[in-house]
């Protein structure tokens, strides 16, 4: 490989500082540049598909509670193990109850594994960003708060909420036979980018 | 009555200068916002105008913190010490024909003995703090002025032979009213010499060795706050006017203009003055800091032998054109 040296300088450009000069052009320039700075709380940063902020759990509409159905994968997928679920088994059905579910969102690295694995949907990183706190209490989010951040994320989305869904809902490249019913959602066109393919039922029995 | 009226003009000066320190840090904060794609501040009013009274406020009622084993007298004297140096300087600057405060026949040695003795202060708060940072900060302050003093000293060597005087007025006069009578032209060595010695003697990136943020936490002042901390700051921007003025006295003309402007004399010298402080903000915005032993290089072994020989060329000239 041919290593490109600056050549050096000669007698002329020593004496007159060529190299502070085009430094110095440099700044000079991009003093009339357009800066880039985005006044936070005035201007506010586009969010972009596939944002992972605040943790919720998915308030179903029919019953009015959690979807979860404490299968664990959560629990078992999440690198940080912030995710505490406590269950007992209903005596007649045998289905397991949650008791409590809360994850402890100061620990969280926001991967997005827990939403990608939940089979039914139950669990959402939502578009919200702004729930710093002065205690730790109040970000250690149990089964009342994660409901309610949902409440508060359809509040803030309002009519784009009624086929909600994320990237990690519906994750790109695994065909479609692969996936929970709940997880076959209908994904706008433009999530089949990059040749991956969504919801391809051609080969369900690799 | 003649105390009377000098006190209120040097009240008047005081306030004005203060003034412009304050803005001066505004100033700079906006351009080198700008020179790296930023805005600089622009919450505190509008596009942040506010921002240098908010940043006064502040460090006014800040809690004074002297460290246990300061050498308390000294630490609480050397800030004052800077301060005072730098605002004798302004007396003899004459902003105008006419508007100087003392017109004295040592203008010129004033000022740098003044500048030398604010130095003494920055010293004194680097030994006083009874810190490692602060005292390296102290030492390097020291090392810096004593070899760029003899630079900026020799460079103005120069304006001295052509217009025969230290009178800072006379020195204006001595360059006449056009744009060609200026001394930077024929002085144009003296005036690289005194660009680069004005940076050094002011502590201003690339030399600002003795409060090299990287390697000395804040130098000489990083036991300082509140006030005090302030007081340093105000005077390092009013150095930077004092060597602005300087240049623009022996250099750049005065006071004089392409035409006059009624009602306010003082205008070209003020628009001279802050080209040179846009120069000081430009270079900190490009440069990084020199080397400890680059920095010595180039105080003795370039500006003092370009000092001297422009001081040969310029007595030779002299000598044959008469």
């Amino acid at each position: 490989m041919q290593i490109q040296y600056k050549p050096k300088r000669n007698l002329l450009q020593t004496i007159f500082h060529v190299e502070i000069m085009q430094g110095m052009a440099l700044t000079l320039k991009k003093l009339f540049s357009k800066p880039i700075t985005r006044q936070y709380p005035d201007e506010r940063p586009e969010i972009e598909l596939g944002f992972r902020g605040q943790h919720a759990l998915v308030r179903d509409e029919i019953t009015g509670e959690s979807k979860c159905v404490a299968c664990m994968r959560c629990v078992t997928v999440c690198p940080s193990r912030c995710i505490y679920i406590r269950f007992h088994k209903d005596e007649d059905s045998g289905a397991r109850v949650v008791d409590s579910y809360d994850i402890e969102a100061l620990r969280c690295v926001y991967c997005g594994f827990c939403e990608e694995v939940c089979p039914v949907n139950a669990l959402a990183l939502t578009e919200i960003y702004e729930y710093a706190a002065y205690d730790r209490e109040s970000i250690f989010f149990d089964q009342e708060k994660l409901l309610g951040n949902w409440d508060r994320f359809v509040e803030m989305k309002g009519k784009a909420m009624d086929n909600y869904v994320n990237p990690f809902w519906r994750p790109r490249g695994i065909p479609e036979g692969r996936l929970t019913a709940a997880k076959r959602l209908d994904v706008p066109d433009e999530w089949t980018v990059e040749g991956q393919v969504v919801g391809s039922q051609a080969n369900v029995n690799d | 009555m003649q105390v009377i009226i000098i006190l209120i003009e040097i009240l008047i000066l005081f306030a004005i200068v203060m003034l412009h320190v304050a803005y001066a840090t505004y100033f700079e904060r906006k351009i080198i916002g700008h020179m790296q794609v930023r805005l600089g501040p622009m919450r505190v009013g509008w596009h942040g105008l506010l921002q240098p009274i908010a940043d006064g406020i502040k460090s006014f009622f800040k809690e004074d913190v002297v460290p246990e084993q300061a050498d308390v007298f000294t630490f609480r004297a050397a800030p004052i010490i800077c301060l005072v140096a730098m605002m004798t300087s302004l007396a003899v600057l004459p902003f105008a024909k006419g508007w100087v405060l003392a017109d004295i026949n040592i203008g010129l040695l004033f000022i740098f003995a003044m500048s030398s003795l604010s130095s003494y202060g920055v010293i004194l708060a680097g030994w006083a703090s009874n810190s490692k940072f602060t005292f390296l900060g102290g030492l390097r302050s020291m090392a810096q002025v004593i070899s760029y003093e003899i630079a900026m000293g020799l460079s103005l060597v120069g304006v001295m032979m052509m217009s025969g005087t230290l009178n800072l007025t006379k020195i204006v006069e001595a360059q006449g009213a056009s744009f060609s009578g200026m001394y930077v032209f024929p002085q144009i060595i003296a005036f690289f010499v005194f660009c680069v010695a004005m940076l050094a003697e002011t502590n201003r990136v690339p030399f600002d060795l003795p409060e090299a943020e990287t390697e000395l936490v804040s130098g000489y002042c990083t036991e300082y706050s509140g006030m005090r901390y302030a007081i340093f700051f105000m005077a390092e921007y009013i150095g930077m006017m004092v060597m602005a003025s300087i240049g623009t006295i022996c250099f750049l003309g005065g006071w004089s203009g392409p035409f006059e402007v009624a009602l306010f004399p003082p205008f070209w010298f003020v628009a001279k003055v802050y080209v040179f402080m846009f120069f000081f903000i430009w270079i900190r915005a490009t440069l990084p800091r020199y080397r400890y032993d680059q920095l010595m290089e180039v105080g003795w072994k370039l500006l003092i032998p370009l000092a001297l020989g422009n001081i040969v060329l310029t007595g030779f000239i002299k000598a044959f054109t008469g």
